[in-house]
């Protein structure tokens, strides 16, 4: 680990962080609004929203980027817009859509010039650089132009520009946007063993459910600026994320199928998608019965959209 | 460790450069043909007198090196930056434990002397070949330093300028008057002693003038070592106002969305 955290308090304490912006027509809208949250050392949180619902505005307040209208926060026992500098030494930031690296130059170049400026020698960059190299299985692409490499060869790289002086916290704002079905899985896999290996916490902003089952062990969703939802991610699985879609392509029209739990989302004569409350059917029942039933073409399950697991909590709360 | 923090943002800004090879190209044939060209309209003026004390050599080293002074840095950098803050591009600067525009005039000073390095290999051949060698060595290498100053001074200003956009909505415009500023008051199109009185005597209690006339100057055979005093000077005051204005602007940093 890189430079001690100040005090023995959580990872991160926000209360009632709000951040207004004012508009070009000058009218006043908060992107963020009362945020009140706490995340231990070590833990994997997914802070999770839809576009626009004040996920990257709570990340740029938590790293100090953004003074918040009002609220307190500590990160790591700083105030990160008092203290930014300081914090910088002990977190590690991602954006998913601003790059850290050097176009023009390749990663290790980029390494080199942000060893220099976290002030490590050149020993300790580069023993660091070879680790992080065979953790991120990265060292054929470190040599590479950062032009050249996929967006998820350049998020590995990225990732390890974060990870270079060893931060306490990593903030990941929409790491896996944009990575294809194999880098988003093979990203996820590596944020889960930086936690379980280093103790690193992890702050993850995602608009995918899928980042959230695979990466996270406690779930904060916001929307519209609030918190609106703080649990574990068991808990969450419980109650909203029960459901799964099933997309099946068809041969043949479907005759009707009898499942409890299971209902048809959308119809036609060559595609079918069903959604599957799995506390009440499981998804291999489904299947089976599907396969057995139906001529099928085609089929995959899928997670369903974030816009309809937060339709889900506003209809809880609302009971 | 402090040094290697200078250091190496500088090699790195250096190797940027030169992975930019036809940017390179295209700035170094620009350069030769406007000092070519201002330099020989400024003998022609000059004949076989001399021009408020500049003869015709001392003027074509005088333009070879003003306009390597201006050349080495880009045109239009205060609407790049203002760019960068207006986009929040500049958040990804603000993640890392040392001042933005401390990384920023580093790495822009190292490409800016990297770039400088090579425009005055073909300038000084260029000046050497039509008037011969410059009329004073102790004067030549005065330059060598003043011409860093300048650039990094100019950088400064540039930075304090394009810091406008963090309160601004749009300062691309900016550049173009701080151009001509630089033009005319800096001394890059001609000596200060040339202009009116008056606009002279603005002229050199004004920045501009250590950003092209002061090496220019000193490069023309006029050893005044007093005048990298001046620069110096005028760097002091140009860094605080760039880090004021960045430690007041990234306060007021508006960065809607990721």
């Amino acid at each position: 680990m890189g430079a001690p955290a100040r005090d023995a308090g959580p990872a991160i304490e926000a209360v009632g962080v709000t951040k207004r912006f004012r508009g070009a027509s000058g009218r006043a809208v908060d992107a963020v609004h009362d945020l009140t949250l706490e995340v231990a050392h070590g833990e994997r949180l997914a802070f999770i929203g839809p576009n626009g619902a004040g996920k990257s505005t709570s990340i740029k307040m938590l790293t100090g980027i953004l003074h918040p209208t009002a609220g307190e926060a500590r990160v790591l026992g700083f105030v990160p817009w008092r203290e930014r500098r300081a914090l910088a030494e002990r977190t590690g930031t991602l954006f998913g859509q601003r790059s850290q690296l050097w176009f023009e130059l390749s990663p290790r170049q980029s390494l080199r010039m942000l060893a220099a400026i976290y002030g490590m020698d050149r020993g300790a960059e580069q023993r660091r650089v070879a680790q992080l190299g065979e953790l991120l299985d990265a060292v054929d692409l470190f040599d590479v132009p950062v032009r050249d490499l996929s967006l998820g060869q350049r998020m590995r790289c990225e990732l390890a520009a974060c990870l270079l002086h060893e931060p306490h916290i990593l903030f990941l704002d929409e790491p896996t946007i944009g990575l294809d079905l194999l880098a988003k899985r093979r990203f996820r896999e590596l944020l889960v063993t930086l936690n379980e290996a280093g103790g690193t916490t992890v702050f993850l902003t995602s608009h995918d459910v899928a980042d959230i089952e695979h990466v996270a062990q406690r779930v904060a969703v916001i929307s519209a600026g609030r918190l609106i939802y703080d649990d574990t991610v068991p808990a969450m699985r419980r109650t909203m994320l029960s459901t799964k879609l099933v997309d099946v392509g068809l041969e043949r029209p479907a005759t009707p199928l009898a499942l409890d739990g299971v209902s048809v989302v959308a119809q036609s004569d060559s595609d079918v998608q069903l959604s599957v409350d799995m506390a009440r059917t499981s998804i291999r029942v489904v299947l089976a019965s599907v396969l057995d039933a139906w001529s099928v073409s085609d089929i995959s399950v899928v997670d369903p959209p974030l816009e309809q697991v937060i339709a889900e909590i506003y209809s809880e709360r609302r009971r | 460790m402090r040094l290697r923090r200078i250091g190496v943002p500088a090699d790195v800004a250096g190797r940027r450069l030169l992975a930019d090879r036809d940017g390179w190209v295209v700035n170094c044939l620009f350069y030769l043909i406007v000092s070519g060209v201002l330099s020989a309209l400024w003998r022609a003026a000059a004949g076989d007198g001399d021009i408020a004390g500049y003869s015709a050599a001392a003027l074509t080293w005088y333009i070879v090196t003003a306009e390597a002074a201006t050349c080495a840095l880009s045109i239009r950098l205060i609407e790049e930056v203002g760019d960068e803050i207006g986009s929040g591009a500049v958040a990804v600067e603000m993640l890392r434990p040392v001042p933005v525009i401390v990384v920023r005039l580093v790495a822009e000073v190292g490409r800016g002397v990297a770039r400088l390095a090579t425009l005055l290999g073909p300038g000084v051949a260029l000046a050497w070949l039509v008037v011969g060698p410059p009329p004073s060595a102790a004067g030549a290498v005065l330059a060598v330093p003043a011409l860093v100053l300048a650039l990094a001074a100019n950088l400064c200003l540039q930075h304090a300028m394009a810091a406008a956009a963090f309160w601004l909505r749009d300062t691309r415009a900016m550049w173009f008057l701080y151009q001509k500023l630089v033009f005319i008051l800096g001394g890059m199109l001609l000596p200060l002693e040339v202009l009116p009185d008056v606009l002279r005597d603005v002229a050199m209690v004004l920045p501009f003038m250590t950003m092209a006339y002061v090496p220019a100057r000193l490069a023309a055979g006029h050893v005044e070592p007093v005048l990298l005093l001046v620069q110096v000077g005028w760097l002091v005051v140009l860094a605080a106002a760039a880090a004021l204005a960045f430690a007041r602007g990234q306060q007021r940093l508006q960065v809607v969305g990721g």
